[in-house]
């Protein structure tokens, strides 16, 4: 019985959506986060950072992966438990580990004019952790975590 | 192998999400932020910027006041064109932004290459 009541528990602090690899529809990304993350957190300042962590994510996956053809589908899934909010972000392409992208030193990147690359430091900084699975069939799973 | 069962909706282009506005004060064009600037929208920052350098208008302020969201890729358009606009002794100066905006742009340093003001007549000052 305890168990079937912690699968409940689940099942209630969890959602999805699936979009087209469009970045027209990152709004509609956002606003699910949005609307996710307020049941659970108060802070703004956290769900804000949640909210473009994922945003960056989607941008990188339909610029590199699909190099912005917007007929693939990103599912995108948030989890919350007692100490975290994840999100999930499923879809399939080739191998792309943000983890091994080194962060650019910002001191030579305005010095170079650079432009670009700045994605996925803004998720290092904004989410305590960052998975990523590359499995059978191209299938990619990025789990982005945020402790509360 | 079935990876997703969702089939996603059709979602209709809301350009209404990022609305830009051009005024001039003499020789320094204002451009006025509103709304989402995202992977998406940053395309019509891109074109006011250009629209600007053909009309070799290369003295810029950006107002934020009524910029919700900004995200990386918005900070990419500041990257792409400051460079070109300082080459013809102009600047791009920004001003008026929220905490949450002004929070992202000092995370990643820029203000070491931009100049950010709270208030636009003190920005348009250092101009003249």
């Amino acid at each position: 019985m305890q168990n079937l009541i912690n699968v409940n528990s689940v099942l209630e602090n969890t959602a999805k959506i699936s979009i087209f690899s469009s970045t027209k529809n990152l709004i509609q990304v956002r606003n699910f986060i949005e609307e996710n993350a307020k049941k659970y957190l108060t802070d703004i300042n956290i769900i804000n950072q949640i909210i473009l962590s994922v945003d960056e994510a989607c941008t990188n996956i339909i610029k590199h992966t699909y190099k912005f053809e917007d007929n693939h589908i990103i599912k995108i899934e948030y989890y919350k438990n007692k100490n975290q909010f994840i999100v999930k972000i499923f879809y399939n392409g080739d191998a792309f580990d943000p983890n091994k992208r080194a962060v650019p030193d910002m001191k030579e990147y305005f010095a170079k004019y650079k432009v670009g690359g700045l994605g996925i430091p803004l998720m290092k900084k904004f989410m305590d952790k960052i998975e990523y699975l590359h499995s059978v069939n191209d299938f990619n799973e990025l789990t982005l975590v945020k402790n509360i | 192998m079935v990876f997703f069962i969702d089939f996603p909706e059709k979602h209709i282009t809301k350009m209404e999400e990022f609305n830009i506005v051009e005024k001039n004060n003499n020789d320094v064009a204002i451009l006025y932020l509103e709304g989402f600037l995202d992977a998406h929208t940053s395309v019509e920052l891109e074109k006011s910027f250009e629209k600007l350098i053909d009309e070799k208008k290369f003295k810029i302020i950006v107002n934020f006041e009524k910029l919700s969201y900004i995200s990386s890729a918005g900070l990419g358009v500041f990257m792409a064109y400051i460079e070109t606009i300082r080459n013809n002794s102009g600047d791009v100066k920004l001003c008026k932004m929220s905490d949450k905006i002004y929070n992202i742009f000092d995370m990643l340093g820029f203000p070491i290459l931009f100049e950010i003001y709270k208030e636009e007549v003190e920005t348009i000052a250092k101009f003249n």
